[in-house]
């Protein structure tokens, strides 16, 4: 293959930055297109890799010299099954942003430079799954926590840079641990690459190392991931955030610590640890999960504030990642390759298509409740109520992104959390598996949380009376001139009718429903392309 | 492809992209929407008769198609067998009459279309969970049943109740659906696949896990339990009551709350693939289910004694009478290990559908005294016989069947289950059972004397009341027929479940339970009669009353108080983990960065918020063109030679 098809997915939306900016000083529209076509061009040009991930190989790779003084790095253009379907979904989340800010974003200041913030989130997000060089790969890391930043601050509500510099901070100081293993893994090995550092890690004899290159790497990893007990950064950040952000940031953005935690953590470090240290590793991360899976879901049960409902689900449904990660089949850890096409490694399966699952689902989630918040001007569940008579799209769209995230059939998170239990047993049943038999009945017992905390989303926001009068006594309230706050909520449209969302919204959302149905039925897609990779297999 | 082949798919794909449909007909035309929800209806009762002959000219035999799904996983699949295409036939003929039923019941309220579709979803994924020829299809269509059921019970979303119900009916029912799962991530684990005939083949084999296949069958049970409104999970039936009447009819008392009925009988009958795990069932796991049923059908018949709600009072009998099946389940393989010798899974079976048409026609008659009357409480009905003479005539046919007399529906099919839980031959489960079939005519004389004898209420004085109309009474008076013949067709239902059945018709009539339950409903009737005619006693006054007795009937045996108390604690524990993570967690770090950042540049991150906002932008500039030189270094240093 001659084409330079990974090159253009990263050189596209850079080059294309600086004209983001200037079309949006036309037009925001025109701006928004701008963003959405990079994204649906970069789509087709990851799915014309695809043939070759099906192919023999299963990898599609394009390397470019680059910095050959620092003993050879290149700029190595890496996918496989499992990074190709994680950013293909993240493209459809800038696609969908973009196409939702046209409404949701109007009238705001400065939104030249959001579209290009955006284009720019996009190149570090998708980088960061395109790479098997080190320093790319971190490059990216860090480079999507810029945009993210200025988007949180500066289109944020109430103290949005407080949260945006929360944000930051923690997740940058994840990233000096992931500098720290990366650095570790170049001194140990002498090579950047990924690929080629797992095979020399394999055969090295430092093992005692290794093992602290992975604590390094999957602690920094799981503060993008915010897992409890690293997760305060996030209720903050991404109900803060402006709706778009808020759901790419859930969507996908903390996910990528999953996926950063697979290719690094797993899919570079981990067979070289040796068994015992990686069956311990292992049950570490899974009592991670279970904790973080029931302290998100019991905080969001009780939350009132609509997007720290999400936020918090977000909290619960990392804690199903990592408690699918943690059973990754541990025979890696001796040097074994794991081909996830095999029985055992279900699990794994199940977690990267969680990854998917949960990007579609939550994304519809967040840019829902942007939706009724866009309209209604609240943000507190306790207030609203009614909303199907009223805005009956996004009540269907909320409630089809509700019930995914509780996992009810046949919604796309079904499926992921049923991969990952049914893998959850077959590890139960190999060797040193019993301890997973608590872990995995809570899990399923933390599956009914979020069952509850999703029905009580629907039921406080949508059904119920509509209160309208709710909106006379705000303004009562205010008319005492007491408190009023200047960055509380514009209070003038109360008394106007509520309408539903604008169209550009709902083809947002339009967009995100139709996904969460299909791969909810027909996962095959997905599945297929993630059973092509293989773990620990020397390169 | 064959007919069956063809049925079987668009049995339920027919009603499932319909359902799709229902939106757009509706934005056009009330009437055609409706008119299309009736043939779609029809078109699914046709399909599945069809099904009906090859089964029963088979062997008994399990017919499978299968296409490709998720590869290398599971493929899609229908399953077609007796016990499949009974369920079939019910839950479509149930269909129809419902949706004729509705165009009455439900004519003139809001959110048609929406309860339209969700019939439709509903009729397609009842239909799918019990044709699947695989557990995971079938979990799927297990769960989008309860869904429904959760969006038809909350059909009035804007009243409390409703929501609240909705909530909880889904709640329970998951705790059972994580049951059901794990035990599918088990038979997974050990046979390598979801479909039935891979199960059958492994068990077949002889290579299996006895220990491990008990505690799977344990956790199907529990799925089964919390479906099927059992004992310890059966109080969310009543609170699913809020519910419209021609929902509840269907889905709570014919169709979905039997579901776990399939499934049991379902699991029976592969279980019955290897003998030898029969023979570790019957210790522990059978005495269960048979314990559980006749508890539940005691327990839920007293209650029925109590409620003041008439749909509740049909609720608590659908609790008890789905208890009788449980027995009949759990004592099928007292002495045998093979399903076609079984007493009791037949009966289990032949219960279900006797039961789907009594307490189908109680709801449909109920939906019409609620429609005459606007309320569902007893106290304010009563003298109804006038009124209403034609529901008068049904719902008699209603009691004498449920209540078991002969020579109706339920004399045959609770006659079959009591010989079999007497076979079985616990003395204390017999009682139990006996006492509850006493206690089920003393609630429904109860009922029909609340409702229909006496004098009129103030309620009733008040308004006009009248027969219920005839798109209502004509779906009812089809139920009352089959109540009538059903039971005549006994014989032929075996032979259409390749059952061998010792007892024939007449047999009913001789056996040793007839005397005694004829027996026990005469203190039942005469108990019922002097409260209710004579007042004996003071028995309305003592049961209206503050004493023990009533304080646990009314609560339901403290069931739900003991579940409202767990949701409390839930909560409180919520709350508390919410006040230490804004303490500890969202406090001590802000105040740690606001130091840091107080300490490093005063105000900035203020100022930063509070500027103009053309020093953001500049900014953003800044970093925006760092970002480009950078790339264009990048682009420099990798040059375009690979290529």
């Amino acid at each position: 293959m001659s084409l330079p098809l990974l090159l253009s997915v990263f050189a596209i939306p850079t080059i294309s930055i600086p004209f983001v900016y200037l079309a949006g000083k036309k037009s925001t529209k025109a701006a928004a297109g701008f963003v959405a076509a990079i994204a649906l061009i970069n789509i087709a040009l990851l799915a014309m890799t695809i043939p070759a991930i099906q192919g023999a190989d299963h990898f599609y790779k394009e390397t470019y010299e680059w910095i050959p003084q620092l003993s050879g790095t290149e700029f190595a253009l890496y996918v496989d099954g499992i990074s190709v379907s994680i950013a293909m979904i993240s493209l459809v989340l800038i696609f969908v942003a973009a196409l939702y800010s046209v409404n949701y974003m109007a009238g705001k200041k400065n939104l030249p430079v959001y579209y290009a913030l955006l284009c720019m989130l996009s190149v570090g997000l998708i980088g960061v799954f395109l790479t098997s060089n080190m320093i790319l790969f971190y490059f990216c890391w860090e480079l999507m926590l810029v945009p993210a930043y200025f988007i949180v601050g500066e289109w944020g509500y109430r103290n949005s840079y407080k949260s945006a510099l929360k944000l930051f901070i923690f997740t940058h100081a994840g990233a000096v641990f992931v500098l720290l293993g990366i650095g570790a893994t170049y001194w140990l090995t002498g090579t950047t690459d990924m690929l080629s550092a797992q095979g020399i890690l394999a055969t090295a004899a430092n093992s005692e190392i290794a093992k602290w290159i992975l604590i390094a790497l999957t602690g920094g990893f799981a503060v993008k991931m915010a897992v409890f007990p690293v997760h305060m950064w996030l209720p903050d950040a991404h109900s803060e955030a402006p709706a778009p952000m808020s759901a790419l940031l859930s969507g996908v953005i903390i996910s990528a610590g999953a996926y950063a935690i697979l290719r690094l953590s797993f899919g570079m470090v981990f067979p070289s640890v040796g068994l015992s240290f990686g069956t311990y590793f292992l049950y570490a991360l899974s009592i991670i999960g279970v904790v973080t899976a029931f302290f998100g879901s019991l905080l969001s049960l009780v939350a009132n504030d609509i997007k720290r409902v999400i936020a918090y689900s977000s909290i619960a449904h990392m804690g199903y990642t990592m408690f699918g990660l943690s059973l990754f089949p541990a025979a890696l850890a001796s040097g074994n390759p794991v081909a996830l096409a095999s029985p055992i490694a279900l699990a794994i399966v199940g977690t990267v298509l969680h990854i998917i699952t949960h990007a579609a689902s939550k994304g519809l989630f967040f840019l829902t409740a942007g939706g009724v918040m866009h309209q209604t001007e609240k943000r507190d569940i306790r207030e609203m109520g009614g909303l199907a008579s009223k805005m009956p799209f996004s009540t269907v769209s909320g409630m089809i992104a509700a019930l995914s995230i509780a996992g009810a059939p046949p919604l796309a998170c079904f499926i992921s959390e049923f991969f990952i239990f049914m893998g959850a047993f077959q590890i139960i049943q190999s060797p040193g598996g019993a301890f997973y038999i608590i872990p995995t009945a809570l899990m399923l017992i933390a599956t009914v949380f979020s069952l509850a905390y999703s029905l009580r989303f629907i039921s406080k926001v949508f059904f119920g009376q509509f209160k309208e009068e709710q909106g006379a006594v705000q303004v009562a309230h205010d008319a005492h001139g007491s408190q009023s706050q200047p960055e509380a909520p514009v209070t003038e449209s109360h008394g106007h009718r509520i309408v539903d969302i604008p169209n550009y919204m709902k083809a947002a959302l339009a967009i995100l429903v139709v996904l969460v149905v299909l791969i909810g039925i027909y996962p095959t897609f997905f599945v297929q392309l993630i059973q092509t990779v293989t773990f620990g297999a020397v390169a | 492809m064959m007919l069956e082949e063809f049925s079987a798919w668009f049995v339920w794909i027919i009603p499932l992209i319909a359902s799709l449909f229902v939106p757009v007909i509706g934005k056009y035309s009330e009437k055609a929407r409706n008119y299309f929800v009736i043939a779609i209806a029809g078109i699914v009762g046709v399909l599945a008769l069809s099904l009906v002959p090859s089964v029963w000219s088979g062997e008994g035999e399990a017919i499978t198609y299968t296409i490709p799904w998720i590869s290398g996983f599971v493929e899609a699949g229908v399953y077609i067998d007796s016990l499949s295409v009974l369920f079939t036939c019910l839950v479509a003929f149930f269909a129809l009459i419902i949706a004729v039923y509705s165009q009455g019941y439900m004519k003139g309220e809001e959110g048609l279309t929406r309860y339209y579709y969700l019939l439709l979803l509903f009729i397609g994924s009842m239909i799918g969970l019990v044709i699947s020829d695989n557990m995971l299809q079938m979990f799927i269509f297990w769960e989008m049943v309860g869904l429904c059921s959760y969006a038809l019970i909350s059909f009035w979303y804007k009243k409390p109740e409703s929501i609240h119900s909705g909530v909880k009916v889904f709640i329970m029912t998951r705790i059972g659906d994580i049951m059901l799962l794990a035990a599918i991530a088990i038979l997974f684990y050990m046979f390598g696949t979801f479909s039935f005939h891979g199960v059958i083949e492994g068990l077949q084999s002889g290579v299996f896990n006895t220990e491990l296949m008990v505690i799977t069958a344990f956790l199907v049970l529990g799925g089964a339990v919390a479906k099927s409104a059992q004992f310890p999970l059966f109080t969310w039936l009543y609170s699913a009551m809020e519910a419209p009447t021609s929902v509840s009819a269907l889905l709570h008392a014919a169709t979905m709350v039997k579901a776990g009925i399939y499934l049991l009988s379902r699991f029976i009958l592969i279980f019955a693939a290897a003998p030898a795990l029969i023979v570790a069932l019957q210790p522990y796991w059978f005495p269960t289910i048979s314990w559980i049923g006749v508890i539940t059908a005691f327990i839920g018949a007293t209650l029925g004694l109590m409620t003041t709600d008439i749909k509740g009072v049909l609720a608590y009998s659908t609790v008890s009478q789905i208890g009788f099946m449980m027995a009949g389940l759990g004592t099928a393989m007292a002495h045998t290990t093979d399903v076609a010798m079984s007493t009791g899974w037949f009966a289990s079976l032949f219960h279900m559908v006797s039961h789907a048409f009594f307490e189908g026609l109680g709801f449909l008659l109920a939906g019409g005294i609620i429609h005459a009357l606007g309320t569902r409480d007893m106290r304010l009905m009563g003298g109804l016989k006038k009124a209403m003479p034609l529901t008068f005539a049904l719902m008699i046919i209603m009691i004498v069947t449920t209540s078991g007399l002969p020579p109706f529906a339920a004399f045959f099919s609770k006659g079959l289950i009591l010989t079999s839980v007497m076979d079985a031959g616990s003395l204390i489960q017999t009682i139990l059972i006996f006492a509850a079939t006493a206690i089920t005519f003393a609630y429904c004389i109860r009922m029909f004397s609340l409702v229909f004898m006496g004098k009129p209420s103030e309620h009733i004085s008040k308004i006009h009341v009248h027969e219920a109309p005839k798109i209502m009474l004509v779906p009812a008076a089809i139920l009352a027929a089959l109540c009538i013949v059903w039971g005549i067709a006994q014989p032929y239902i075996a032979s259409f479940m390749h059952i061998e059945l010792e007892h024939t018709l007449l047999g009913a009539f001789t056996s040793a339970e007839t005397p005694i339950f004829l027996l026990l409903l005469l203190p039942a009737f005469l108990l019922a009669y002097a409260s209710y005619y004579k007042n004996f006693m003071g028995i309305r006054k003592i049961a209206a009353g503050k004493n023990p007795l009533t304080a646990i009937l009314n609560h339901a045996y403290f069931i739900d108080d003991l579940y409202y108390g767990i949701a409390k604690g839930i909560n409180g524990f919520s709350a508390a983990l919410t006040r230490f993570e804004n303490a500890l967690f969202a406090h001590i770090p802000d105040k740690v960065g606001s130091d840091i950042s107080d300490a490093a540049a005063p105000g900035h991150v203020m100022t930063l918020k509070k500027g103009p906002s053309d020093s953001f932008r500049n900014y953003v500039a800044a970093a925006v063109l760092g970002f480009i030189l950078i790339m264009v270094l990048i682009v420099l240093t990798v040059g375009f030679g690979g290529i």
